[in-house]
């Protein structure tokens, strides 16, 4: 389970997809399982990546293309969490996991925010 | 004015008052009258995916004459991956509606005229671009439909326009005014002639000098006097009026949606007009509206081919034939052959070039092999569709016989696959891949974008026979021998 740590303010996650012209996982299940945790654990809020001061933004790729990828999305962050079909960060991770996995990493880089 | 939503798409429709005639009725509202309704939902699809942060990346763009972030359908390609992106969208759209969604034609139409009224500008010293690019403004803020409409009706094929006994059998200049021209003819085919906001109008062939007055490209909103819309019939289309089950793709329809647009003395004002009487860049124009066409083929056609396999795999689960080796093959080759026709497109968007205005296109060469073979591969995924489902496919009861109080329970009993299945199920299966397969489908794969002839003469000239044959020559030993052949 996951610890909630109190910090300063609320982390700023964003979401962008890639387009999702031929997607080979469910992208909308990771997000709306981030919507959930979000909810739940209240130390990060999901922004629009129009947002400034982005803390991490989480890029959702339906393939291993991962046209999501681009320099100019991961400036929107400080930090960037890539799913690219099966993969997070190019490690391989089943479909059936992927949205407890992103949760995972998120939290990961949450909680080392200052 | 911001993207509309689909809602938006719909409203903007009521309050537009086209002439729109089919099967012999007046059609009030376009907008809520069942013969359209599908290739309205369709249509509107492009404007609520717009919407879906899923589908941003590929359906929105970025304009690059306002900065403003605005539908890709009113987009200007102006790099590689706006060519790739238009593919990407299109086949994201198909898999969604498995039907057309018709805002393509428009699109490309637009793509083409931005570039050759820059070229005839050069060379003409007109002001055709500047017209041009205000009428983008409009349609980019106000995110309008815009119908490509090109295809004339042609009389007698061995005639060209200005040898037809019939001088309007080509759209054509019938009178220039000081403030603008009168036009008459008519065009035949046009997807999404009903339910877009405005008609791009472009000549259909290559012109001469005695064609002159054939050579024009206009605008007209729907809804203009002299404007008359006559609507295509489509096969099995009036169980879109008294039938739900059987209709098959009940929310998109089968196809786009074709009106014969004919214009009766229609008036359009100077500030519409991009082309009248240019002739020598009639080919250019049809040249490359067709390449953007069919670059579409393999994106759009694609997104159906996996709606299509979709409903064969789950078909034959409910047959009880998903585990027998020939049928899993026979769903691997339907795979097969529509990621061949993506690749098509693909390249051809990866292979394309900028052109004098800054715009792009795609590689002209690729883009028509990709459209011949979408007019033979989408015979040959359907005809793998119709294999694996059966022949119930040609003789399945009707939904008002299923429903039938004294028959429906025959039509239950005996039309049941695997026993957790309901028969519904399977007749829904069943009426979505016959819609996709049978008909009026196919033969929008063979012959939108233009016939097969069309794209075989494009690869002809592009083909370089002349340089293959002095590669054999050199290897031959034939003639000079140079150390490389260039």
């Amino acid at each position: 389970m996951i610890q909630v740590s109190k910090k300063s303010r609320l982390a700023k996650v964003a979401l962008k997809y890639c387009g999702s012209c031929n997607p080979r996982v469910d992208l909308r299940r990771i997000a709306r399982h981030l919507a959930e945790v979000a909810e739940r654990r209240g130390d990060f809020q999901l922004v629009p990546l129009s947002e400034e001061n982005i803390d991490v933004v989480v890029i959702l790729c339906g393939c291993p293309r991962a046209c999501g990828n681009k320099e100019e999305v991961k400036a929107r962050a400080k930090r960037s969490l890539v799913t690219a079909g099966e993969s997070i960060n190019r490690q391989p991770v089943p479909e059936s996991d992927l949205p407890l996995i992103v949760e995972r990493e998120l939290d990961k880089i949450v909680s080392e925010r200052p | 004015m911001t993207m509309m939503t689909g809602k938006q798409y719909r409203e903007s429709l009521r309050k537009l008052k086209p002439e729109v005639y089919y099967m012999g009725e007046k059609i009030e509202s376009v907008a809520d009258h069942p013969a359209f309704i599908p290739h309205v939902n369709a249509a509107a699809l492009t404007y609520d995916m717009a919407q879906a942060p899923e589908f941003e990346e590929l359906l929105t763009a970025i304009s690059h004459l306002t900065g403003e972030k605005i539908n890709r359908f009113t987009h200007i390609h102006h790099s590689h991956d706006d060519l790739v992106k238009k593919v990407k969208m299109l086949r994201a759209l198909g898999q969604q509606t498995g039907s057309c969604f018709q805002r393509c034609v428009g699109f490309d139409g637009l793509n083409s005229v931005y570039s050759i009224t820059y070229d005839i500008d050069q060379k003409m010293g007109t002001d055709y671009h500047k017209r041009l690019v205000k009428l983008l403004k409009e349609i980019q803020s106000k995110d309008l439909m815009v119908s490509g409409s090109m295809t004339d009706v042609k009389g007698n094929r061995r005639l060209s326009p200005s040898q037809q006994k019939d001088p309007d059998l080509y759209v054509h200049v019938a009178e220039k005014k000081k403030d603008g021209i009168v036009v008459r003819g008519a065009k035949a085919h046009i997807t999404g002639g009903v339910n877009s906001h405005g008609h791009l109008v472009m000549p259909t062939a290559a012109m001469k000098a005695e064609d002159a007055d054939y050579a024009v490209c206009f605008y007209v909103p729907v809804d203009a006097p002299g404007l008359v819309h006559i609507f295509g019939r489509q096969t099995n289309d009036t169980r879109k009026c008294n039938c739900f089950l059987d209709q098959g793709n009940v929310e998109y329809g089968i196809v786009g949606g074709e009106a014969l647009i004919v214009f009766d003395n229609v008036f359009v004002p100077w500030e519409h007009v991009f082309m009248c009487g240019e002739y020598e860049f009639a080919y250019e124009l049809v040249e490359r509206f067709a390449t953007a066409h069919r670059q579409n083929y393999g994106g759009c056609k694609t997104g159906l081919a996996d709606v299509l396999i979709g409903a064969t795999y789950a078909l034959a689960q409910v047959q009880g034939t998903d585990r027998a080796s020939h049928i899993r093959d026979k769903l691997v080759e339907m795979a097969h052959l529509t990621e061949t026709l993506y690749c098509c497109s693909i390249a051809c968007s990866c292979q394309g070039y900028a052109l004098p205005g800054g715009s792009y296109m795609a590689d002209p060469l690729l883009a028509n092999v990709t459209k011949l073979n979408v007019t033979r591969l989408v015979y040959e995924i359907a005809r793998l569709a119709q294999d694996i489902a059966g022949g119930i496919l040609a003789t399945a009861p009707s939904e008002m016989d299923w429903k039938d109080p004294k028959v429906g329970k025959y039509v239950e009993k005996y039309l049941k696959g695997v026993e957790e299945v309901p028969t519904e199920t399977r007749l829904r299966l069943l009426r979505l891949i016959e819609g996709m397969t049978c008909g009026t489908a196919l033969v929008e794969s063979m012959h939108g974008a233009g016939s097969p002839q069309a794209q075989r003469i494009m690869i002809e000239r592009q083909a370089n026979l002349e340089r293959k044959k002095r590669l054999a020559e050199k290897l031959a030993k034939i003639g000079e021998q140079p150390l490389l052949v260039c």
